[in-house]
Formats: C-alpha cells, sequence, structure tokens
C-alpha cells in the first residue's frame, strides 16, 4: 500500500525544521526556499498549515507536462520528475494547486517532495507530529479517530453538565 | 559556507554603507553573535559616549550557529552601551529574525549615527538599502511588521523593531520580532529609537552551506531527542516557562510588593495551570522542538479578542507577585501591552511595584499620580501605569527614565525602596534564601538579571556526584559543591560556570533552554563542539568554546570598567541583607544574605575569573585569553 | 576530538538518570511517587500537602500547596526551630 504525507496544521508548532532538514537532505544547505515543504503562516493569528505535495492520484503537473518528465512512481506511489527529460518550463508550478511545485533558482530546476526515498526527514524531525508518514488509506481512519474524539468529549461534557444541573 | 557571511558597518548619519568578510581568525576567537558583539563593542564605542546620543552604537547579530542544524539555533542579539544602565547592553531573542537575516547574507550589522528623520532598514540577499519610516513611525510592534510586509510585498519578511517605547526613549524599551520575541532588558529599544531607527527588515534566500550534512542531521536528531526527552522540556512544552512559578511561589522564591513578602499565597488565578486555561497552542522559534510559547486570546475586558503570545513567567511576576495582583487576565493584558508598545515588562513591572511602596508609603502622592490609585493589589492601576510609562505621560514619564533616575528626581528616601543592581531591576525572585542565585545578580554584567549566570538548578537539590559531573567539564574543579540551596560553599563556581555557558550559548546563538540553565541534563559544551564541527567545519574542543566565552565576557568587564563600574556596583541593595524573608517552606523563612560571605564569595567569584580583588583582570588573565592589546580594530 | 560521536557526552550520561514519575517534596526534597491521577497529595516524609498537575498521565508536578495545611505546618516548624535555637 502507498503511503502518503498527512498533515495535521493543528499540530504544527511553525517552527520550520522541517524546511531546514529538508534543504539540507537534497541540496546539503540550510535553506527554506530550496525546501520541498513549507509551512505557511499567519503570523498574527497563530495560525502554521504545512504545505507540500499531495501526490495527487489525477496529479495536474503530470497532464500538464509537455515532455511527459513527471510520472507515478510504482513502488512508493509518489509524483516524480525524470530531470533527464524535463526542460524547466514551470508548467507544473503554474497548474498546481497547492504550490507544492516550486523552482530553484539556484538549481535551476523544478523541485517537489520524494518522500526522502522512503524515510522522509520532515516526518523524523517532526516531534509535534504535525507530519506523519502513513498508508494512504488510514488518512481517514485517523482523522475519524480524532474527530470522533472531540465529538464525545463535548457529549460528556454535556452530560457531566446536565448531571450537576 | 555556514562563515561566510558578512559584516556591515551602516552610518546613519551619512548614509554611507560598508561591507566585509568576517576572517576566521576572528571566528576563532569570537565565534559569532554575543561573543563578537563584545569585541565590536570595545573596539567601537568611544569611553563615555551619552548612551542615547549619536555616538553610540548599536551592533545587532546572529549566532555562529543559527539556521543551521544545531537545535533552536534561533538567537538574535543587540548590543550597545545601554541607556538605563550606563555599561554593558545586550539582549538575546529568539524568532526568525536571525536565520532570516544569515540567508540575506549577514552575520553582524554595526550600526553608527543617527538618521535625520525616522528609517528603517531593508537587508534582502546581500543588499542594504536605508527606507523612510514615516508610515511606521508610532507605529505598535504588530502593526509595524504588517505595514512593512504590506510594503515590500513579501509575507516572509522577518522584522526587527522597537515599539512606541523605544521611540519616546523609554530606558528599558526592547527590541522585538514577531509577536512576542523580546529582546529585553538593558533598553536596546531606545538605543534604535535615539538613531531614529526604527526597524530592520530581512529576507533572504542564500544558502548557508553546511559542513558535512549527513553527519549533521544525524546528530541534530541526536541532540534533539537529548533536549525533548527531559522533563523540563516537555514541561515547558505543556505549559511554557510559567511552569517555573510552581516551584518557586511554591517554596517562597518569589519577591511580592516590591520585596516585602517573598510568596504571594492563595493566588491559584496566577498559577501556570490557570493561564493554560486561556491557551489555544504552543509554539516555537526556528528550529525548536520544545515549544515553550503559548498562544492565547484574551477571554475579556477592552481587549477581548486579541490574540497574543506568552506570557512568560516573567509575567506572572511583574503583572501579579511584586504588584500585589492575583488575576490571569492582568497577566495576560499586562503582557500584550508590553509586547506591542515594546517594553520590557520585567522592568516595567517592577518599577510599578516600587512605585506602588512608596505610594502606600506616602512618598508618592495623589497629586504624583494624577489621582491613580497605586495601591497593591489595585490591577487597574498595574495596567494604567503601562500606557502611562510607554507614553511618557506624568508619574510614567518618570518611571520611563529607569530606577536609579527615577528615585533622583522622587527623592525623599525613595531610593532605600527599589530593587535593583547598577541601575537594572530584578526579576520577581527573591534571592534571600538563595545566596548563588544573589551572587547571579550582583555579578551580572547588565546588571540586575537572571539571564547572565543563574545557576537555576541549584534549585533543583541535585545529588552531589551529579553536581560535581556537570561542573567539571570542561575545565577541571575539585573545590566544595552542595545540594543545598541554602548554602554559600561552593557557589561562587556555579555562578562562574554557567556564566560561561551562557555566554557561549550567546556565542552560537542556541537557546537556553537547550543547554544547562533549567534542565540539569540538556547539552552544552560537548554537545556544541560536535554542533560547531558537523554545520560549520570549525574544529574546536569543549575546551576551546569554553576559552571563547571567557574571553568575550572578560571583554563585557573590560567595557565596564572603561565606563567606572567598581567593585562597590557588584553589590546589591539593603533589604536583602537587613529584612528577613517571612514567609514559605520552613527552611527558608527568615532569611538573608550574609554580607561578609556575599563579600567572601565575591573574592572567590573574582578568583576563578582570574580578576583581583577590584574585579580587574590580571594582565595574566587578559593576555591568557589573548585580549591584552584590545581594542585591536580588527574588525 | 570534534568528531567522536560513538562515546556519550556527560550530559547523555546524566540525562539516563531521569525519573519521569516521581517529583521531589518541595520542603524535604524527597523522591515521592503520587499516584496516578491525583490531584492533591501528602507527603508521606513531611506531610505537607501539594496540588498536583499532570503534564501527561505518567508525568506529575507540583502546582502549588495546599495552602492552610502548609501554612500551618511551616508555621509549626519554625516555631520548633526557634524553641530549640534558643
Amino acid at each position: 500500500m502507498a503511503k502518503v504525507l498527512m498533515i495535521d496544521y493543528e499540530k504544527c508548532t511553525g517552527c520550520r525544521l522541517c524546511e531546514l532538514v529538508c534543504s539540507v537532505k537534497h541540496e546539503g544547505v540550510s535553506n527554506p526556499t530550496r525546501s520541498r515543504i513549507k509551512i505557511v503562516k499567519w503570523e498574527m493569528e497563530g495560525r502554521y498549515v504545512p504545505m507540500s505535495c499531495q501526490q495527487c492520484e489525477s496529479a495536474p503537473c503530470m497532464v500538464v507536462c509537455p515532455v511527459k518528465a513527471i510520472s507515478r512512481d510504482g513502488g512508493m506511489g509518489r509524483v516524480e520528475i525524470d530531470y533527464d527529460v524535463c526542460i524547466g518550463c514551470r508548467m507544473c508550478i503554474a497548474i498546481c494547486p497547492f504550490g507544492a511545485m516550486a523552482f530553484d533558482t539556484l538549481a535551476k530546476k523544478v523541485i517537489k517532495c520524494d518522500f526522502c526515498d522512503g524515510d522522509p526527514l520532515c516526518v523524523k524531525f517532526c516531534e509535534a507530529e504535525a507530519i506523519q508518514y502513513v498508508d494512504a488509506s488510514m488518512v481517514s481512519a485517523v482523522k475519524q479517530v480524532a474527530a470522533a474524539e472531540k465529538f464525545t468529549g463535548i457529549m460528556q461534557k454535556v452530560a457531566a453538565a446536565i448531571a450537576t444541573v | 559556507m555556514a562563515l561566510d557571511r558578512k559584516i556591515a558597518y551602516i552610518n546613519l548619519t551619512t548614509g554611507e554603507i560598508e561591507t566585509k568578510p568576517i576572517p576566521i581568525s576572528i571566528r576563532k576567537k569570537f565565534l559569532g553573535g554575543r561573543g563578537l558583539d563584545m569585541y565590536l563593542m570595545y573596539n567601537h564605542i568611544k569611553p563615555g559616549v551619552d548612551p542615547l546620543g549619536p555616538d553610540n552604537v548599536a551592533f545587532v547579530s546572529a549566532g555562529i550557529l543559527v539556521g543551521t542544524l544545531a537545535s533552536a539555533s534561533a538567537r538574535t542579539h543587540v548590543a550597545g552601551k545601554s541607556p538605563l544602565t550606563g555599561f554593558v547592553g545586550s539582549t538575546n531573542m529568539g524568532g526568525f529574525f536571525a536565520p532570516e537575516m544569515r540567508w540575506a547574507g549577514f552575520d553582524h550589522l554595526v550600526i553608527k549615527g543617527k538618521a535625520e528623520k525616522p528609517v528603517y532598514l531593508w537587508i534582502h540577499n546581500g543588499e542594504i538599502e536605508i527606507r523612510d519610516a514615516k508610515n511606521i513611525w508610532g507605529k505598535t510592534v504588530h502593526e509595524t511588521q504588517q505595514i512593512i510586509r504590506e510594503e515590500l510585498g513579501d509575507r516572509d519578511i522577518k522584522i526587527l523593531t522597537i515599539g512606541p517605547a523605544g521611540e519616546k526613549l523609554v530606558r528599558f524599551a526592547n527590541v522585538m520580532t514577531e509577536i512576542k520575541n523580546a529582546g529585553g532588558r538593558s533598553g536596546m529599544g531606545a538605543l534604535l529609537g535615539s538613531k531614529n531607527l526604527k526597524a530592520i527588515a530581512v529576507r533572504g534566500t542564500m544558502d548557508i552551506k553546511i559542513a558535512h550534512p549527513a553527519e549533521a542531521l544525524d546528530y541534530d536528531k541526536k541532540v534533539i531527542t537529548q533536549v525533548t526527552s527531559a522533563k523540563v522540556s516537555q514541561t515547558q512544552g505543556r505549559i511554557g516557562t510559567p511552569f517555573i512559578w510552581g516551584a518557586t511561589n511554591t517554596q517562597g522564591l518569589v519577591r511580592v510588593r516590591n520585596f516585602q513578602l517573598n510568596q504571594l499565597e492563595n493566588a491559584d488565578d496566577v498559577e501556570a495551570e490557570a493561564i493554560d486555561e486561556y491557551v489555544i497552542g504552543m509554539t516555537g522559534c526556528f528550529g525548536c522542538q520544545v515549544h515553550c510559547r503559548a498562544k492565547y486570546i484574551i477571554p475579556e475586558g477592552p481587549y477581548k479578542g486579541v490574540y497574543d503570545e506568552g506570557p512568560e513567567y516573567t509575567a506572572q511576576g511583574a503583572f501579579a507577585a511584586e504588584p500585589g495582583c492575583r488575576s490571569t487576565l492582568t497577566i495576560l493584558v499586562g503582557n500584550h501591552l508590553t509586547n506591542i508598545y515594546g517594553m520590557d515588562l520585567l522592568e516595567t513591572g517592577s518599577l510599578i511595584a516600587w512605585a506602588m511602596e512608596l505610594y502606600e508609603k506616602g512618598i508618592l502622592t495623589d497629586k504624583d499620580t494624577d489621582g491613580l490609585e497605586l495601591r497593591f493589589g489595585n490591577d487597574d492601576a498595574v495596567i494604567e501605569m503601562i500606557h502611562r510609562i510607554a507614553r511618557r505621560e506624568g508619574l510614567g514619564d518618570i518611571l520611563a527614565e529607569g530606577g536609579l533616575r527615577a528615585a533622583e528626581k522622587i527623592g525623599k528616601g525613595s531610593i532605600k525602596y527599589l530593587i535593583h543592581v547598577k541601575g537594572m531591576s530584578n526579576l520577581h525572585s527573591d534571592e534571600r534564601p538563595t545566596p548563588a542565585l544573589a551572587l547571579g545578580i550582583a555579578t551580572a554584567s547588565r546588571g540586575s538579571d537572571h539571564l547572565r549566570s543563574r545557576p537555576a538548578i541549584d534549585l533543583y537539590h541535585l545529588p552531589e556526584p551529579v553536581l560535581r559531573k556537570i561542573y567539571s567539564q570542561p575545565v577541571a574543579y575539585d573545590g566544595p559543591l552542595t545540594s543545598d540551596y541554602r548554602d554559600y560553599e561552593g557557589k561562587p563556581w556555579q555562578v562562574f560556570w554557567h556564566e560561561t555557558c551562557y555566554e557561549a550559548v550567546d556565542c552560537l546563538g542556541i537557546c537556553k533552554y537547550h543547554t544547562t540553565f533549567l534542565g540539569a541534563t540538556l547539552p552544552n559544551f560537548e554537545e556544541w563542539s560536535k554542533l560547531l564541527y558537523y554545520n560549520t567545519g570549525l574544529e574546536m574542543s569543549p575546551l576551546d568554546i569554553w576559552t571563547v566565552a571567557e574571553r568575550a565576557y572578560n571583554m563585557e568587564r573590560l567595557f565596564n570598567l572603561r565606563e567606572g563600574l567598581t567593585r562597590d556596583q557588584d553589590w546589591l541593595v539593603d533589604r536583602y541583607f537587613d529584612e528577613p524573608t517571612k514567609l514559605g517552606i520552613p527552611g527558608i523563612q527568615g532569611k538573608t544574605i550574609n554580607r561578609e560571605k556575599l563579600k567572601k564569595m565575591i573574592d572567590e567569584y573574582y578568583e576563578h575569573h582570574g580578576w583581583d580583588e577590584n574585579g580587574v583582570p590580571h594582565p595574566e588573565t587578559t593576555k591568557k585569553l589573548d585580549i591584552d592589546k584590545e581594542p585591536s580594530h580588527m574588525l | 576530538m570534534a568528531k567522536e560521536t560513538t562515546s556519550d557526552t556527560t550530559m547523555e550520561s546524566l540525562a539516563k538518570g531521569r525519573s519521569i514519575g516521581a517529583f521531589r517534596c518541595l520542603n524535604c526534597f524527597e523522591r515521592v511517587i503520587p499516584p496516578a491521577g491525583a490531584k492533591t497529595y501528602k507527603c508521606p516524609h513531611c506531610s505537607f500537602e501539594w496540588r498536583v498537575f499532570w503534564i501527561s498521565p505518567t508525568f506529575p508536578r507540583i502546582r502549588g500547596p495546599v495552602w492552610d495545611v502548609n501554612r500551618q505546618l511551616a508555621a509549626e516548624e519554625v516555631r520548633k526551630q526557634r524553641k530549640g535555637g534558643k
């Protein structure tokens, strides 16, 4: 079963360590603009959302690529770029609905999440567990439990409130 | 590589800007951040300058490991001659400013002169521009950052700014970044304000090359685990620094009603767990997995619905213990106001509490307060005084000058009630039962302060063998060490050790919560040696790093001596010696600091430093540390 | 050596002595273990009583004193000390 990055933005503390480890892992440098993951912040409200490639089933980048440089990796299920074929036209960047395709202006190439070949460092370093690498089938199950937990919590509070009236 | 960041000299009077590389030889002597700032300060500030005049110099820097894989490598340092004390001005803050400044190509800024009208600096990818600040002058810390981002059209710009308090030259005004990262103590905000420099905006996309990326990743992961597995980190990550209150107020180590009591009794609403009721989540600085900072929304009153971050332990003291208040709301609002005004909350709360004691003793009257009932426990008066100080209105204008100047103006024996060292107010801790902590504040280079040398783990009652392990590296120590925080024995070494540890961590640009400050098992010299090598390629042993820190601290001492510091100023106010503690656990009731014993501790502390009985470094000491020819003007 | 990573540093070796689940009594400094979920805890060594907060289900900490109990105990103890001192 293919795995995906499951992002829970409510857990993100906004520290951007994921951006740092991503750029060091892939480019050997600290430089968030060369990271495959990006924390989008509403600093004045304390809201932080990690944004990365969703490895879409019907990936627009794959469809739009004029030289068919983007394909799905059979094993990991990731959407990947063949740099021998890529011409750097940036059509994929224009069409990606998440802004997850980026252009590295120093290396002059398109960059995107590659799951670090199966051991994503952003996941490994995120102790807040805002990013997890899980089976695609697990994503909804995990979210169901979290939602159910909230729901029963509210129910318990209501019950307790009624009991004390 | 990580060491190719530059130093920029910016003259606001002439508009001239010059950039230079930083030679490796200087790096090896001072690393970066606070250490190199202290070298620059001693070299660039002429003796005796007016701290608020154009001849004072402001230094803004990043630690040498900032932006690299060194766990919480986020720290910005700002220095200059302090408008509050006239001695070393130095402040260190977290957030995201320093990493962004490094990605923009710079490690150190030396800012001279005074702009004709308000300006801000725009620094991006090696370029520095001086821009008109008319749109942001007068704006709060939060507003300023939003306006600059809109003006320059990039939401990822990081901004170091002063608030209205800095513009009004409140002598304890802060530099700030983001919501609440505060460069407090010693009035660096007033220093920028005196230069008509409202803000520094940075944005960079330049690589910081990691020397050994694979090893750096592996080792950083290891260090992060070491940090986050500590009990103190888990506690901080859950309820933030207010957790400290649980131990200190419980025992009776908190300064209440200025200095009249040592415990805030029945103050359950001030506890971390009460504040936590209003917390909506935790956040952290760059690269930090401890996430000790709370996010909250003010629940009621005139500021209802406003978002802010914190409050920290200091806010519990400033807006509860010291003024004798017991309201969560006052803490939340007080914290917010000092954040947006850009003002040191610790100094603010301390001076308000002092004024309250003066009011209750009849030294200040309704005439002085314009009718404000400045009584202990009056929450509204605390909030009102924050506004008045920041805006310099009435009594606030007097307090904005700092304790010593205010005492001179008020007269009538008011100085007797002021709690300060070197003209800087103390944290709300009561050090009468804790000689080690008392020695720390008495000798700290920037005035009464808990972040210069406080051996906080002295409060943990650690077994002697554990203490021995901690304090015998990277330099050997076989003198006495005791687990009892009420003792005087061995404490000078602990203060000296922590002083050197904190100086080192400030040179590296790592947060103090990631070293031996609040936790006894957190990384220090040995780990830093490895982090430094993997990230920058610099090969320095734990002892080498210790020596850098000692060298930098001696530069601070030399600066202070040049500005007229004498041994008399490494001393506490009389109340520490004459008024015994009244509350708390039995073991700390009836405590005072013993004058003779403190004197002996100071002698011993000077000896550890290689200073004479007047606190002046011996010629052998400066020679050994290779600073005997300062100022050498190499940078 | 800067490059050596195999052996534990001083702090890494000290970290192995951590004791999650216990805290030190803030009066007598004995290490004690409160029962899971306890909201208050009386120290078996010195009888001082603490209000407890749980950082996690296995990690307790002292939130503050049970004011009335500890105030009384402290007053008695101080009285005794003063008598003994004479």
